[in-house]
């Protein structure tokens, strides 16, 4: 322990230079992290956390929220299959309104506050309770609407009553609404009085019923619906699964990368030393002192930019929240650094072969010095 | 520079590990690059195929579509100014489309007037249709294809390449599409009379961009080109500084590998410099076969990794936005090899050191 921090001590520079480009590669997967969540959650959080436990599609629109309108007489049919509690009408779209003077894109949920459309869980104040009241839900990516603050809609004024955490849609500021108010916010805006169907219905299952049965029961006996359990809707939202699958694709890159530049520093600098550990196994060092000096080294270089990576993601993202809308999740940092150690401890396997490979006897040869 | 290089042709083995980690970071760079152009070029294909045309959207809309609504009037005011040729309508729905047995698919269903460089005029009663719906869906020239939840039946006219717009996109004529719409989903209809945008077609001899200052000095409306509506674009901005910042990094992690291993390299050679030194070479010229030794070794990576990315890209699925264009790769290559260039220029203070007494003892 003591010759391998000596030796950083010595030759800082290269060191430093190793963990610099190890924090900057832990920035980058840090950072891919954060703005794959908060882009994911801006997608699922709406129906993640529905009060709905069984969604209820038009069978035409592929699991896509925006292509759903539920036919006039599925809510009814619904409402009659057993074990269904209760059942609200949810529609959704995308609105442009105004709030203090400034155009905003809302995302309007129309539905029955009291019933399985809106969020499980409140942040704060109340639901709403008549016409014109609305619970917020935010994407991080925007300013918050607080409790109080109107947003006018077409010409429907509606005041913010209460607020959810992550139930946003959309990625768009999100207003749940009695669906009174949101069938009057699209009439307005076709300019005619419309027919507006609610392009999902949310079903609360009977205590003890099992969603997954629900679902199938309901898919199976009510014509032109396909109903899914929440975490099977949540799923199937479109762009999920294409955002998931590209950010895996740079993580897997970024963890290539550290792994190689880790391995190979350690291995060149290995082999620069190899006569003065030859020397030290000479005089009496142990394969294993020198391995563990190598793989103290990996710790504190590895360890060292993980710290300086997660503390200048964590500033950047706070810096830029308006732009990113992220932060850290101290969960998914802890095993993204617990992972980038772990993997740099494996890159020195060349480096710890080659230190295994030395024959104290080289010192008397040649070879040694 | 001589030296340096026949050092590098003679002992490959001792580059290969630096070579090896550059090869990686290309491949990164690649990929990041491929996604920056998946998701730009997928996201914008309508807008960039209107290239030489104008778009018109209402003043406060930021030039977003789906926030636009212009009238017919607005329309009449533009066809009767000077250097236009022709004014239409363009108005799109997010919708679904399937094709006998085939799967639905999410579409974006495009109502329009005027047909351009790319798209053709609007067929009657048939549609003109992405190429990224013809591969999915297995869908050719004569097929019927079925639109939203009632099925509209269209047939399809033709196939153009390079039409996406996060979905692959379906175009029809504007009565067609009103009609389907208004059956389908009556409360995303504009009113009578309303269209979500305009297109404008130039009369000949007009530049688009002096016809679009000359209008947006008189309309009540917003008129730009292609470029400046696939600008305005949030999602677009957005993933165009953020990729680019990430780029930008990985740049950066680049110059610090560089200039790592060939602190190390030279730290190794020390002595080599000093004989050197002692015999009449110059800092310049040590220098000089360290950068070389750089460059080259960067040029053997950026092939190498050009060709895993290749490989890579081929490997990942079809439905995720990753585009390989030549420009991106012509960026990197340059970027590569100036970081590389950058990096060596590291070792610059302990060349400077050597002493070439050092090479007597």
């Amino acid at each position: 322990m003591y010759v391998a921090l000596k030796e950083i001590r010595r030759s800082l520079g290269r060191f430093v230079l190793l963990s610099l480009a190890v924090a900057l590669l832990v920035l980058l997967l840090l950072f891919f992290q954060a703005v794959a969540g908060t882009l994911t959650s801006g997608l699922t959080g709406g129906l993640e956390s529905s009060s709905a436990e069984v969604l209820v599609y038009d069978v035409r629109a592929r699991r896509n929220p925006a292509n759903s309108l539920i036919p006039p007489t599925a809510e009814a049919a619904v409402g009659a299959v057993t074990d269904v509690a209760a059942v609200s009408p949810i529609g959704l779209s995308v609105f442009t309104g105004t709030t203090d003077g400034a155009e905003i894109d809302v995302q309007l949920v129309g539905g029955d506050p009291t019933g399985p459309s809106v969020p499980a869980d409140l942040a704060d104040g109340r639901l709403p309770a008549a016409p014109g009241e609305a619970l917020f839900s935010g994407s991080s990516f925007d300013d918050p609407i607080e409790i109080g603050q109107s947003v006018t809609v077409e010409g429907v004024t509606i005041e913010v009553v209460g607020t959810a955490d992550d139930a946003a849609f959309n990625v768009l500021p999100t207003l749940y609404v009695p669906f009174e108010d949101f069938v009057a916010a699209s009439q307005n805006r076709a300019g005619v009085p419309i027919e507006v169907a609610p392009s999902l219905l949310g079903v609360r299952v009977a205590d003890g019923a099992d969603p997954a049965a629900v679902a199938a029961a309901l898919t199976e006996s009510v014509d032109g619906i396909e109903a899914l359990q929440r975490a099977e809707a949540v799923d199937a939202l479109p762009g999920v699964s294409q955002i998931t699958q590209s950010f895996n694709i740079l993580y897997l890159l970024l963890y290539i990368v550290v792994t190689i530049v880790t391995g190979v520093f350690f291995l060149i600098l290995t082999v620069q030393k190899q006569d003065a550990l030859v020397l030290l196994r000479a005089v009496g060092a142990s394969s294993g002192d020198i391995v563990g000096s190598v793989l103290i080294q990996v710790l504190i270089v590895v360890g060292a930019g993980a710290v300086i990576g997660t503390a200048v993601t964590a500033g950047l993202l706070s810096l830029t929240r308006d732009v990113f809308g992220a932060g850290l999740n101290p969960t998914t940092t802890v095993i993204s650094v617990a992972a980038i150690v772990i993997l740099g401890l494996l890159a020195s396997i060349g480096a710890v072969r080659r230190v295994l490979a030395i024959d104290p006897v080289e010192a008397t040869t040649s070879g040694g010095t | 520079m001589k030296i340096g290089i026949r050092e590098l042709l003679r002992q490959p083995g001792r580059f290969a590990s630096v070579g090896g980690a550059l090869t990686l970071l290309v491949v990164l760079l690649v990929v990041l690059g491929g996604f920056l152009d998946g998701l730009e070029l997928n996201q914008t294909g309508p807008y960039r195929a209107h290239d030489g045309r104008l778009l018109v959207f209402s003043e406060e809309s930021e030039d977003l579509i789906q926030r636009s609504r212009v009238s017919e009037a607005d329309q009449a005011g533009l066809a009767a100014a000077e250097g236009v040729a022709a004014v239409g309508a363009l108005n799109l729905i997010e919708s679904t489309a399937s094709a006998g047995d085939g799967e639905i698919l999410d579409i974006i269903l495009f109502g329009y007037d005027l047909p351009t460089d790319v798209i053709p005029a609007p067929p009657s009663e048939g549609a003109v249709i992405d190429k990224a719906l013809a591969d999915r869906n297995g869908v050719a020239v004569g097929d019927q294809l079925l639109i939203g939840a009632d099925a509209a039946a269209v047939s399809v006219e033709a196939v153009v390449k390079d039409l996406s717009q996060g979905s692959p996109t379906v175009w029809i004529s504007t009565e067609n599409w009103r009609a389907i719409v208004g059956s389908g989903n009556p409360a995303a209809l504009p009113p009578e009379g309303i269209h979500q945008a305009l297109v404008i077609e130039p009369a000949s001899g007009v530049a688009a961009e002096d016809l679009a200052a000359q209008l947006n000095a008189t309309a009540a409306v917003s008129v730009v080109t292609s470029t400046e509506a696939v600008d305005a674009l949030p999602v677009v901005q957005q993933q165009s500084s953020t990729f680019q910042g990430i780029i930008g990094v990985t740049f950066v992690v680049t110059l610090l590998v560089v200039a790592l291993f060939f602190a190390l390299i030279t730290l190794e050679r020390v002595g080599l410099y000093a004989v050197l030194k002692a015999l009449g070479a110059g800092t310049k010229d040590l220098m000089a076969g360290i950068s070389a030794q750089a460059v080259l070794v960067s040029v053997i990576a950026l092939l190498l990794g050009f060709g895993l990315s290749l490989i890579f890209a081929n490997l990942i699925p079809d439905e995720l936005p990753v585009r390989i264009e030549p420009p991106r790769l012509i960026q990197t290559a340059i970027g590569v090899i100036v970081t590389s260039l950058m990096g060596s220029l590291f070792s610059l203070r302990r060349v400077l050191r050597i002493d070439p007494a050092e090479a007597i003892g």
